[in-house]
């Protein structure tokens, strides 16, 4: 019976010390890629990537950070092929995303992704990543101007609007996109930033509009400042949607104060509002609290 | 020997674990043929190149000129605003640390100081895996003065400074992460906000509004911390933050001086004047709010992410006010000769939103996204006044008590699919519904019209979406929204509309690409009394070429046409009767540089920098404005570069053709780099 536990034994140990030989692995490693691709591999080891090979060993790729992206390399190692590796520059935007977010997906920048018009149209992220970094490109691109020249590169129509005399001073480098926007996405419309949780991220900088007022301006808060002003560029002072301030007020103020017919809010001004007299034509010369009031229910203080 | 059992019956076990393609194994894999011929040759690279200096960027300084402002200074203050003197014109620098003792690498950017209406600093530091701290600030410069804009007396010729301000912004914004890419993230930031200045107001009495200078101070404060959990299939984050601000706005006007107002008619044979005011809001805010953000990937198929917003911001205000003069009331139609007004008022508005979504992935080619998003607020506030007013032969007081209620309730969800037909071709469909109810009232509404208002919202909405890659070096990009409402806030809101969105980008050669943009947007909203109709359209062009691969120079230039029309009915006040408003704006924008290399003239190889931008609309405001310039640098050495700059900006207005300007800037200066 001994005998027998001890053949079993030496036949486990011996089946144990097969399995162990690892099989040719498909992987060669940074070192190996960046002997071909010198100049990639040394812009590649100035971004925060570089850190995957010192230290991604949960994910198993410590040593191997360019093939976490471009796949196993030893059949490119040796034909030197570019058909023999994976090329996520020629792969579909959901590709080139799943790549990516297989490490990033967990990140709170991209809580609001899918919602965002870029996931939308499939807008990937090495559009404005330059995994390489080489040359004049950017892992992540934080000056002001070059932000700006990089979202100028896609939205073309937007960038005219910033041509306007009345405008926020994106062609100066005074502020960036991205002060206003989340390129990744946010649960708000045309996905801009919050101000703390969930306050428009206008307030931001214009925190003298925040309140909250003792009486409110209803579209302020139901609309936000995008229902009067072109937050863009404008035409028209103070990049109003209008260039006369009553035009702004009565398109939206013109229900009669009785019979609500059309179920929108902003009833017609009191008839002392004499439109003929040049008194009347400017409402902000009165309602000058036009984005809520701490003192007055109709706005005037 | 029952020991040696398991450690025989484990070993084979432990060396089973097979080798996952998307993981690879731990163990030094067997060298291929290509390795073992580059190993030896192949030095092991370091993070940081030790070659790199340690202090490398540039620095641009000199002085600027201005010609005399052909036109409205005001309006030139208030579009372009830009002076003359000695200015830092930016500056770009990074340091790295050789020995990673304090950090790896610093950054510090600056542009604008000097007197510029937008200065900007910045620096960022970072140590990796310990810190990454970033400072922003910005000293901004508002000033804005149009009489076009709010001056009842235009139509008189009187040039008023109505409703102007001159005032500067500091804003700053600091943030400290402590151990980035590891799973436990701590973050702590702080942003202030702080305005100061002067300006006009009206101060509105019962019959007459007064233009008075007033003196603008706010200041906000936000702190916030949390803490970020990082994990491969997980992550959550919890901050906590809260905010705190202030405001002493002030109308002022000396005794002793008249002030006519705006209605220089007499009333009952007297003229109405103010000859002191004393006004001042003291107003006090504070807020906290907490957000907390998870997101998963549990299962290979299905992400979903989830956050849960809330914050409650209040605020109070104590306002007084004591005015003189000869003072109209004309509900009782009696004349006074002063008045002091007290308000005391306190407005809280919680305010909640969650959202919720994910992706599943039921097929290789079929993605389904859905997302269902809930944002409810209310703002309550309430009010105190007493009014005193002297009259010739006794006093009148009047006090009021005042709430106020302003209610959203907003809800989204949303649904897409994605249908990859082919590797280059992907179709996206999906459809949003919108609803929401909305009030807004002011208690006890004694006889006033605008008392209480409701609103309903309900918007269903098609999507669809088109991405083809027909060619490598060809991307079409599309989509669209269809709405219908069957409720809207407001009388311009979207209520049936239609939006287009199609892209095309086109890399020619390897030293030309182009791109196509075009918007279209149609709103309708049919209700009788409403009649909204909004058409607007956007188409633009821009191209890129730098031939030789930009040796001989480079060409970016972009051309924008835009239209847009509205038309909306309206009641005029004093009628009632039915009107329509009409906007109309026809416009061209084109902006283009180009960048020349002169060549070499001696030792010396200049460069020219010149273009511009111009827009010109016509329909219901006619502007132009252009910006054309110039831009030479000349090396002088290894680390020195000169440079003179030349700006037009030239404004012009149709209508307000006083407000028009045309200006020369020149600037020389030097750029100092390493």
């Amino acid at each position: 019976m001994r005998n027998i536990e001890r053949v079993l034994l030496f036949a486990l140990l011996g089946a144990g010390a097969r399995a162990q030989t690892p099989p040719a692995s498909p992987y060669v490693g940074s070192e190996t890629c960046g002997t071909c691709h010198e100049d990639i591999a040394k812009a590649f080891n100035k971004t925060p990537h570089h850190l995957v090979d010192g230290s991604d060993k949960k994910g198993g790729f410590d040593g191997k950070a360019c093939e976490s992206c471009h796949g196993p390399g030893a059949k490119h190692a040796e034909s030197a092929s570019a058909a023999d590796i994976r090329n996520p520059g020629k792969l579909t935007a959901a590709a080139i995303d799943k790549t990516c977010l297989s490490c990033h997906l967990n990140q709170p920048t991209h809580i609001g992704r899918l919602a965002s018009s870029h996931a939308k149209d499939l807008v990937a992220c090495t559009t404005c990543h330059k995994i390489h970094a080489t040359g004049s490109d950017e892992l992540v691109v934080r000056k002001t101007e070059a932000i700006n020249k990089q979202c100028e590169g896609c939205h073309l129509t937007v960038a005219a609007q910033f041509q306007k005399p009345f405008h926020h001073k994106i062609p100066e480098g005074s502020m960036s996109c991205v002060d206003c926007h989340n390129p990744h996405g946010s649960m708000k419309p045309a996905m801009t930033q919050s101000f703390g949780a969930n306050e428009p991220g206008c307030l931001n900088c214009h925190g003298d509009k925040r309140g909250p007022f003792t009486f409110e301006h209803g579209p302020v808060r139901f609309e936000g400042c995008s229902s009067c002003h072109a937050s863009h560029g404008s035409a028209n002072p103070r990049m109003l949607d209008r260039p006369v301030v009553q035009q702004v007020c009565l398109e939206c103020h013109a229900n009669l104060p009785t019979v609500k017919t059309s179920g929108t809010i902003g009833v017609v001004p009191p008839a002392f509002h004499d439109l003929r007299s040049p008194r009347y034509q400017n409402c902000t010369v009165c309602h000058q609290k036009i984005h809520g009031s701490y003192v007055d229910r109709n706005l005037l203080q | 020997m029952r020991v040696l059992h398991i450690v025989a019956l484990l070993l084979p076990l432990a060396g089973q674990t097979p080798v996952d393609a998307q993981k690879p194994p731990e163990t030094a894999a067997a060298p291929t043929v290509s390795q073992v011929a580059t190993k030896d040759a192949a030095a092991p690279i370091s993070p940081v190149p030790t070659a790199e200096p340690e202090l490398s960027g540039w620095v641009d300084f000199g002085y600027r000129w201005r010609s005399g402002v052909n036109g409205s200074l005001e309006t030139y203050r208030s579009v372009v605003n830009l002076g003359e003197g000695p200015k830092l014109f930016g500056a770009d620098f990074t340091l790295i640390d050789p020995t990673k003792r304090l950090f790896d690498s610093m950054h510090v950017r600056a542009s604008g100081w000097g007197g510029d209406p937008y200065g900007s600093f910045h620096l960022d530091a970072e140590k990796s895996k310990l810190y990454r701290f970033d400072a922003d600030y910005r000293d901004l410069a508002y000033f804005n003065n149009l009489p076009s804009y709010a001056d009842p007396l235009l139509t008189r010729g009187i040039v008023l400074d109505e409703q102007s301000f001159d005032t500067r912004r500091h804003i700053g914004s600091y943030s400290l992460e402590m151990l980035p890419g590891h799973w436990l993230v701590p973050y702590l930031a702080y942003d202030r906000d702080a305005n100061s200045g002067s300006g006009v107001m009206a101060f509105v009495a019962n019959s007459n509004e007064y233009a008075v200078p007033t003196g603008l101070r706010d200041t906000t404060n936000l702190y916030r911390g949390g803490i970020r959990f990082e994990l491969r299939r997980f992550h959550a984050t919890i901050e906590e933050g809260g905010t705190t601000f202030k405001s002493d706005q002030s109308l002022y006007q000396s005794p002793g001086a008249t002030n006519p107002g705006y209605l220089t008619t007499p009333i009952f044979g007297q003229t109405l004047d103010l000859t002191s005011l004393a006004a001042a809001y003291g107003i006090n805010g504070t807020s906290t709010y907490t957000k907390a953000l998870f997101s998963s990937n549990a299962l290979p198929w299905l992400d979903v992410y989830g956050q849960f917003l809330f914050s409650q911001p209040s605020s109070s205000v104590h306002y007084q006010e004591g005015a003189t003069g000869n003072l109209y009331l004309p509900s009782e139609i009696v004349f006074y000769q002063s008045e002091q007004y007290l308000v005391s008022a306190a407005a809280k508005l919680p305010h909640t939103t969650a959202n919720f979504g994910g992706e599943i992935r039921p097929l290789k080619r079929v993605r389904i996204t859905e997302s269902w998003l809930t944002d409810r607020m209310h703002d309550a506030g309430n009010s105190s006044s007493l009014q005193n007013i002297a009259l010739t032969n006794a006093a009148q007081e009047t006090a009021q008590l005042l709430a106020s209620s302003l209610v959203s309730d907003y809800n989204q969800t949303e649904t897409n699919i994605y249908l990859e037909v082919a590797p280059h071709l992907t179709l996206r469909g999906g459809y949003r519904y919108v609803w929401g109810d909305a009030s807004d009232a002011v208690f006890p509404q004694a006889g006033e019209l605008s008392g209480a208002e409701q609103a309903k919202l309900r918007r269903t909405v098609g999507l669809g979406g088109v991405n083809f890659r027909p060619i490598q070096k060809l991307l079409l990009t599309a989509e669209t929204e269809v709405a219908s409402s069957g409720g809207v806030y407001f009388n311009t809101s979207l209520y049936d509309y239609q939006k287009v969105r199609t892209q095309a980008r086109y890399q020619a050669t390897n030293s030309l690409s182009v791109a196509l943009d075009f918007t279209y947007l149609n709103n309708e909203n049919p209700t009788p009394g409403i009649r909204y109709t909004f058409r607007s359209q956007q188409e633009a062009a821009s191209i890129f070429w730098s031939p030789g691969g930009g040796k001989i120079g480079t060409l970016q230039g972009s051309y924008s046409w835009s239209s847009l029309r509205s038309d909306i009915s309206y009641l005029v006040p004093q009628t009632l009767t039915s009107a329509v408003s009409n906007y109309l704006e026809d416009a061209h924008t084109a902006t283009a540089l180009f960048n020349f290399n002169l060549g070499h003239w001696g030792v010396v190889a200049p460069k020219l920098t010149a273009g511009g931008s111009l827009f010109i609309s016509s329909g219901s405001r006619p502007t132009s404005y252009y910006q054309p310039m110039a831009k030479l640098w000349v090396p002088m050495s290894k680390h020195v570069q000169a440079f003179a700059e030349w700006w037009f900006y030239g404004y012009g207005e149709a209508f307000y053709p006083y407000e028009g300007f045309g200006t020369h800037l020149g600037s020389i200066g030097l750029r100092y780099m390493r």
